[in-house]
Formats: structure tokens, C-alpha cells, sequence
């Protein structure tokens, strides 16, 4: 265990020192003078000049990188010309936003597709086995601004019965957190259903049926344990493309977050907000990824061993 | 394998005969039906903006799946924006196989430093977000559809660079590639002629199942506006424009949408029955 959490640490600071070295890479890109590019066009001479000490442009690109991620460090990431605010204090609050949909989504999969799949693989041909299957394929199938566009004009242009935009309410996080979380259901679902089923064909579960022991505990203890670690897996490989569709969920329904933070900061050029976008989304996945990987291993004895 | 064994597997996958089914319509689709009905995807039609779909009440003329917003042909569009799409595709799954396969097996056959190396990026790569950084990197190259494709092979190169070393790592102290060392052969002719061959079937069978998901990225992309750029015709793009109008013209949003998914599914079920056919633990 010690030796996979090490290894695991370790790469987590590469993958870290990687994020930094592509955000602050980034901006490098852009054709013309980085500190017009991160001030606008309209900056003033004086300002310009400013930044250009700030940001040491005069020195090698090594050393502006070190003092990058030195004001990184201390939580400075630079100011956002379109809030004229340091980016930190504008990316705050959308974190909460981004991690509450993103709670939300994950909650609606899991209620939702934990017990579909459970019985699709218990009933294999029945009804509900046939529903699991083609909401497998066509959850998978759809592009999120397509669903989300369709579910607007569904419950809220047509049905009335939920709000297209908005942020706060339990009402206006529905929508928005079933875009977000159908992928994930899907996956959920068709990973569950089959390992379900073939869980339930192992000797050790035919055993477990002729020593008597009840059928829930047999489906819900015996069988689930071990279908549920693949899920696991889908659930890791899912956080990363709901990261990434948390910026076409969040335009499409208006939702502050770091998703939505990112496209206005492309639309309106505005690269320091860009690159702190880029740091912190980055930051995130990471973690969650180190997180998901830990208990992984905690859960699968199996899993360090690799 | 023996080509009749191949063929009666392929005839036996259902999932396979689906796929090769949906993508043949969508390949003639894209490719035959626009020339045969001299369709045009940019030509605006002012005096029929966002007209309904006629479905086919006039026959072929017309439109039949009503005209967008600045009343361009629908089917004109969703043909000429499959095209881009399959183009998309095809280069997105094409380019990062020939890199990684060249990569991957020099790692697996050498090992040693430049083993490592490679694999700590692989490992970096992947633990990376793939789609904000290609937002990102988008956001900064320019939307080209040019560009488009370099981010897409950025981002998705390493996935069979994995595969591909460690099929190398399973034969590369197997018997034959031992005799045609000793029989003289170079580390280039061992690696491509005699190992390589093993590769492709994982290759073919991962990179099938990554075709939808390319799809959807572009689409995304495009949304954002940092795919490819207006006004040449994506499925995407469409819908993004099409939301405008969702109100009173919801099939600007919807039929795209659907095209998109048939093309997904098309993919799914190409990727799946590919792995019944070539997947040697498949017996029957």
C-alpha cells in the first residue's frame, strides 16, 4: 500500500508540474507581445510596462516560468481583463458552482442506473432488461448540447415545469445535472448489467445459493460487491468527460461555473482568466482522479498489485 | 485466421452486420446523395427562413428537412456536415495510430531509458483533461478544421501507444522473433515486419470504439465555437446555431442531433462487432 500511495504521489506532482508548464505554455502561443496579449490592446503604455516587469519578460523563459509558478503558488493567477478582478477571486465561487452540478449528476446517475443495472442483470431478457440496454446505447449516443437542447424544450419551453436558466434553486439544477450525468448513467448501467450477470454465473455465487443464504443478500452482498469494481473504473474514465462537458452543460443552461468561466474567458480573449481556467480544471481532474484511485485500491486489494 | 472463418464470424455478429449496415447508408449518405441531388450547403434561401420540414411531400424538391435560420437547406447541410464529420473521424483515428504504433513499439522493443521516458509521458498525458485542453488549445491555435484535427491527434495519441507497447513487451522474447534474430535479421525488420503485424488487431479494435467518441468531441468543439468555423456545416454547429430558434423552429436542433447519434450508434456497433470478429478469445 505504502509503495502505491508513493508511486501514486509522485506521479501526481509530474502530472501537476505538466499542468503548469501547459498553462503558462499556452498563453506563450499566442502570436505578439504576452503582455499585450494578457492586458488587451487597449492597455495603457504604463500598465503594459508594469506587467512586463511582473511577469519578467525581459528575463530567459525559464525564469518567467519559475516566477509563474511561484505566484501560482501563492494563489496569484493573474488578473482577468473582462472583470477587471483577480482571477482567483472570480474562479472561487465558480468552483462551488461546477462542483455542485457535477454532485448533482453524479447523485441522479447513481440513484437512477445503480438499481437499473442491478435488475437488468439479475432479469436478463426481461423488460427491464431491454429498457437498460437501449438506455445504454443512446445515453451513450448523445451529444450533451443536443440533450440538453431537447430537455429545454421539452420540461421547460413546452411542460413549463422547470426553469431554463437560473442558479441556486433545486428546481434549475435538474435539468442541467441530467445532461450532465446521462453519459455517466449510461455507462453506469452497461458496465453493471453485464458484470451482474457474469458475477452471477461464478461457482462461488451457485455455492453461496445452495447453502441457503436469501436472495437479497446473495444479489445485494455476494454478487454487487464484485460487480461494482469495474463500475468504478467507468465512474474515474466518466469524471473526466464530465469535466469537460460541464463547459457545453454549463453554456447551454447558464450555469456559473468553471466551464462556462472558460468559454467567456475564450469569447472575450481575455487569456489571464484562460489560463487560470486551464490551471484550476486541471487541478481538479487531478485530484479527483488521485482520489478515485485511492479508493480504489482501498476497495480491490487486487489493484495495487499492478 | 482462415478467411472463411472470418467471414462466417463476421456473418454470425449481429452487432457487426448493424454496423457495416448503417455505415454503408451513412457513407453513401454523405458522399453520393449530395452530388446526385446538387444540394448546397451554404446557398441562403431569404424568403423561406426556417421553413418547416416537408418531409418528403414534394417528392425530392424542396426541402425536406426545412431550411435554418438564414434559410439554408437542412439536408444539404446535415449531408455536407456528415462529411466533415466522417472526415474528422477518419483523421482522428488514422493519424494518432500510425504515431503510436511507430512510438509504442519502439518502446517495447528497446525498453530501457527511452521506455521510461515515453510511458512517464503516456502516464502525464493521460492523467490529463483531455477536451478542456483541446477547448483550450483550440481557443488559442484558431478554429480550423485543420487545427482541429492536430488537437484531436494531441490529445488522444497515447491511448494506443500503451496498447501497442505492450503487445510488443508479449512477443518480444517469443521463439520467432529469437530465430529471426539469429538468422540475422536488423531490430527495424524484426520490429515491423515481424512484430508489428501482432498489433493491429488490438489497434483496430480500440481505435473503432474511439470513433464515437470523436464525433462527440467535435461536436462540442464546434458548439463552443472552437471547432470548425462557421460556415461550413458541422452537426455540432448546426445545433448550436439551431438553438436560437428552438422555440418556434425546434428542428433546427433536433433532426442534427438525431443524424449525430445514428452516426454514434453506426460507430458503437462497427467497434463492438469488429472485437466479436478479429477478438481471438472469441472462439464461437
Amino acid at each position: 500500500m505504502g509503495r502505491f500511495l508513493f508511486k501514486r504521489f509522485y506521479l501526481t506532482i509530474l502530472v501537476m508540474l505538466a499542468v503548469s508548464i501547459i498553462a503558462f505554455g499556452l498563453i506563450r502561443l499566442i502570436p505578439g507581445d504576452p503582455a499585450y496579449v494578457i492586458l488587451g490592446v487597449n492597455a495603457t503604455d504604463e500598465l503594459v510596462a508594469e506587467t512586463r516587469v511582473a511577469l519578467a519578460l525581459d528575463k530567459p523563459i525559464a525564469v518567467q516560468y519559475l516566477i509563474y509558478l511561484r505566484n501560482m503558488l501563492q494563489g496569484d493567477l493573474g488578473m482577468s481583463t473582462t472583470y477587471n478582478q483577480a482571477c482567483a477571486t472570480v474562479l472561487l465561487p465558480r468552483i462551488a458552482g461546477t462542483m455542485s452540478l457535477a454532485f448533482a449528476a453524479f447523485l441522479l446517475a447513481f440513484v437512477f442506473s445503480i438499481p437499473l443495472g442491478i435488475i437488468a442483470g439479475i432479469k436478463k431478457g426481461a423488460f427491464a432488461d431491454l429498457f437498460a440496454t437501449l438506455f445504454a446505447l443512446l445515453g451513450n449516443a448523445c451529444s450533451p448540447v443536443w440533450i440538453g437542447s431537447v430537455l429545454i424544450l421539452v420540461f421547460a419551453v413546452q411542460l413549463k415545469w422547470l426553469p431554463t436558466q437560473g442558479y441556486g434553486t433545486l428546481k434549475s439544477i435538474i435539468l442541467p445535472a441530467i445532461t450532465l450525468g446521462l453519459a455517466m448513467s449510461a455507462s453506469i448501467v452497461r458496465q453493471l448489467r453485464s458484470g451482474m450477470y457474469e458475477t452471477l454465473q461464478e461457482d462461488y455465487i451457485t455455492a453461496t445459493r445452495a447453502r441457503g443464504v436469501p436472495r437479497i443478500s446473495i444479489y445485494g452482498k455476494y454478487a454487487l460487491k464484485n460487480a461494482m469494481m469495474p463500475v468504478i473504473t467507468v465512474i474515474g474514465i466518466n469524471i473526466a468527460q464530465m469535466l469537460a462537458g460541464s463547459a457545453v452543460v454549463e453554456t447551454v443552461f447558464g450555469w456559473p461555473g468553471l466551464g462556462s468561466m472558460l468559454v467567456t474567458a475564450i469569447n472575450n480573449r481575455d487569456y489571464s482568466l484562460l489560463q487560470a481556467c486551464i490551471l484550476v480544471s486541471c487541478v481538479i481532474f487531478v485530484l479527483a482522479n488521485l482520489l478515485l484511485d485511492i479508493m480504489y485500491s482501498l476497495a480491490d486489494p487486487r489493484a495495487k498489485l499492478e | 485466421m482462415k478467411r472463411s472463418d472470418l467471414l462466417r464470424k463476421m456473418r454470425k455478429s449481429k452487432f457487426f452486420m448493424l454496423g457495416v449496415a448503417m455505415g454503408l447508408i451513412l457513407l453513401f449518405s454523405v458522399l453520393v446523395i449530395p452530388e446526385v441531388m446538387e444540394l448546397d450547403p451554404i446557398k441562403t434561401d431569404l424568403k423561406n427562413v426556417l421553413s418547416a420540414p416537408q418531409w418528403f411531400s414534394n417528392g425530392l424538391t424542396g426541402h425536406i428537412f426545412g431550411t435554418d435560420g438564414v434559410g439554408r437547406d437542412m439536408l444539404a447541410r446535415l449531408l455536407y456536415g456528415g462529411r466533415t464529420s466522417l472526415m474528422i473521424v477518419f483523421l482522428g483515428m488514422a493519424l494518432p495510430s500510425v504515431i503510436d504504433i511507430v512510438i509504442g513499439v519502439a518502446a517495447g522493443y528497446y525498453g530501457g531509458v527511452f521506455d521510461v521516458i515515453v510511458m512517464r509521458i503516456v502516464e502525464i498525458i493521460l492523467s490529463l483533461p483531455q477536451t478542456i485542453l483541446a477547448i483550450a488549445t483550440m481557443a488559442i491555435l484558431g478554429a480550423n478544421t485543420y487545427n482541429l484535427v492536430i488537437v484531436l491527434l494531441l490529445t488522444s495519441w497515447v491511448g494506443y501507444c500503451r496498447m501497442a507497447r505492450s503487445t510488443v513487451m508479449q512477443f518480444r522474447n517469443s521463439e520467432f522473433v529469437q530465430a529471426s534474430k539469429l538468422l540475422g535479421a536488423s531490430d527495424r525488420s524484426i520490429m515491423f515486419r515481424q512484430i508489428l503485424p501482432n498489433c493491429f488487431t488490438p489497434l483496430i479494435i480500440s481505435s473503432s470504439q474511439q470513433a464515437g467518441r470523436i464525433i462527440l468531441i467535435e461536436a462540442s468543439l464546434s458548439f463552443l465555437g472552437c471547432g470548425v468555423p462557421p460556415p461550413d456545416p458541422t452537426w455540432g454547429l448546426m445545433i448550436a446555431e439551431g438553438r436560437t430558434y428552438i422555440t418556434y423552429a425546434p428542428w433546427t436542433v433536433i433532426i442534427p442531433g438525431l443524424f449525430l447519434m445514428y452516426a454514434v450508434l453506426a460507430f458503437s456497433f462497427l467497434g463492438d462487432g469488429i472485437r466479436d470478429v478479429l477478438d481471438p478469445k472469441n472462439k464461437d
